[in-house]
């Protein structure tokens, strides 16, 4: 098939997420083979549930204020654009994606992130 | 549930049959798929048929816990893949039965009824997922502009020492939670307006994230597929710079899998 990469609106295309992505829908959805199966099952241990931790909304909450009173406003004169968007990207391109947990936000992917060892998180001591 | 994982026969050979999902007989798996590692060989993916179903397999080790970044993502490809050409039952990651026989006797013939109807529910139709998140500076720009409380706030709290300010900042923090929860609800709604008619089914799913806007899971019929993009596409354009959209898919339909009842007495 082809990924088109790239369309009107900018709207990104492709076949497949990102692992938080795909962890959204392999782990929650899909047929669970218990129902179907009872004598031959192999119990594997699999360990990726531990890596779904949730944080508690106050982590979020702080950070948001943060990223607010990082904010620009017209008003104020001042920062740097470049280091105003590098704090904030930093931070918002890791967003979006990954998910449920009712009703409390969570920081699941990027504790997972932390889990791989792809960034290091330094706003955790706080909460 | 699991209450046989020490299984049958002195079955503690190191291997088991991995399911992926379930398809129609006599459909080839695409080429170049790579499936979950299996020891030092490569493994294969290969079929299990039994009537009119068949499984895509492969071998893993029964010894190594499985959940690596690989055979997720192994997980998702294949079913994917497969997707474009035909339908696919999805099974959620970590299905393994002790070997093929299994999967046959076990898994499909018993349960034919469901599975063959299940297929052919989702046949001619695709699974898309829609994930937008927020801009945040200007998403928060627009918050704080729009309530003075939140101004409030936010000024009090500027240049206070971060321990002082400390429950000042979690209500400004809740006080903007709360303002993108209403977005997100507004946003979710627009995109079902948006979207919905070019699917035959749609559901909102959590946007998750702290710049997450919309998630949603669409089904849509293959040959709806080119007007179902144009609108996605349009709705990127009327929301550029606000809200950045992207569009999952086709996947394998692990959100409209149709119902599952466990008959009444498993057949052990």
């Amino acid at each position: 098939m082809t990924i088109s990469q790239q369309s009107g609106g900018g709207v990104q295309k492709a076949p497949q997420g990102g692992l938080a992505e795909v962890l959204d829908l392999i782990l929650d959805k899909g047929l669970v083979i218990d129902a179907f199966v009872k004598v031959s099952l192999v119990g594997i241990e699999l360990i990726t549930i531990d890596a779904r931790i949730v944080v508690a909304s106050v982590d979020t909450y702080l950070k948001f204020a943060e990223a607010t009173n990082r904010l620009d406003l017209h008003q104020k004169g001042g920062k740097d654009l470049g280091e105003f968007m590098g704090g904030l990207t930093e931070g918002a391109t890791e967003g979006g994606a990954k998910g449920k947990t009712k009703g409390v936000l969570d920081a699941g992917k990027e504790k997972w992130d932390e889990v791989r060892g792809e960034r290091q998180q330094s706003k955790r001591e706080k909460a | 549930m699991t209450t046989t994982e020490d299984s049958t026969k002195s079955r503690s050979t190191t291997r088991g049959s991995y399911i992926y999902g379930i398809v129609p007989a006599g459909m080839r798996i695409p080429d170049g798929l790579e499936p979950i590692p299996h020891g030092d060989e490569d493994g294969e993916l290969g079929l299990v048929t039994e009537g009119g179903l068949a499984a895509v397999v492969s071998d893993v080790s029964a010894d190594r816990p499985l959940g690596t970044r690989r055979d997720l993502m192994a997980h998702e490809a294949v079913l994917n893949a497969i997707a474009q050409e035909v339908p696919v039952l999805p099974m959620r990651f970590g299905a393994v039965v002790t070997d093929d026989d299994a999967v046959a006797e076990e898994l499909l013939k018993p349960h034919q009824d469901y599975f063959l109807r299940a297929l052919d529910q989702l046949r001619g139709h695709l699974e898309f997922r829609l994930r937008g998140d927020y801009n945040q500076d200007v998403i928060l720009t627009r918050i704080v502009e729009s309530d003075p409380r939140i101004q409030q706030l936010r000024e009090k709290i500027a240049g206070v020492d971060e321990d002082a300010s400390y429950y000042d900042r979690i209500q400004l923090g809740e006080s903007i939670s709360k303002a993108m929860d209403q977005l997100r609800q507004e946003d979710a709604q627009a995109t079902v307006d948006a979207l919905s008619k070019f699917a035959v089914a749609t559901e909102v799913k959590e946007a998750g994230g702290e710049n997450g806007a919309v998630h949603l899971a669409f089904l849509v019929k293959t040959d709806g597929r080119d007007d179902f993009e144009q609108a996605v596409d349009d709705l990127g354009n009327a929301w550029a710079g606000r809200v950045e959209l992207r569009l999952i898919g086709p996947t394998a339909a692990f959100d409209f899998l149709p119902e599952f009842e466990a008959p009444p007495e498993a057949q052990a």
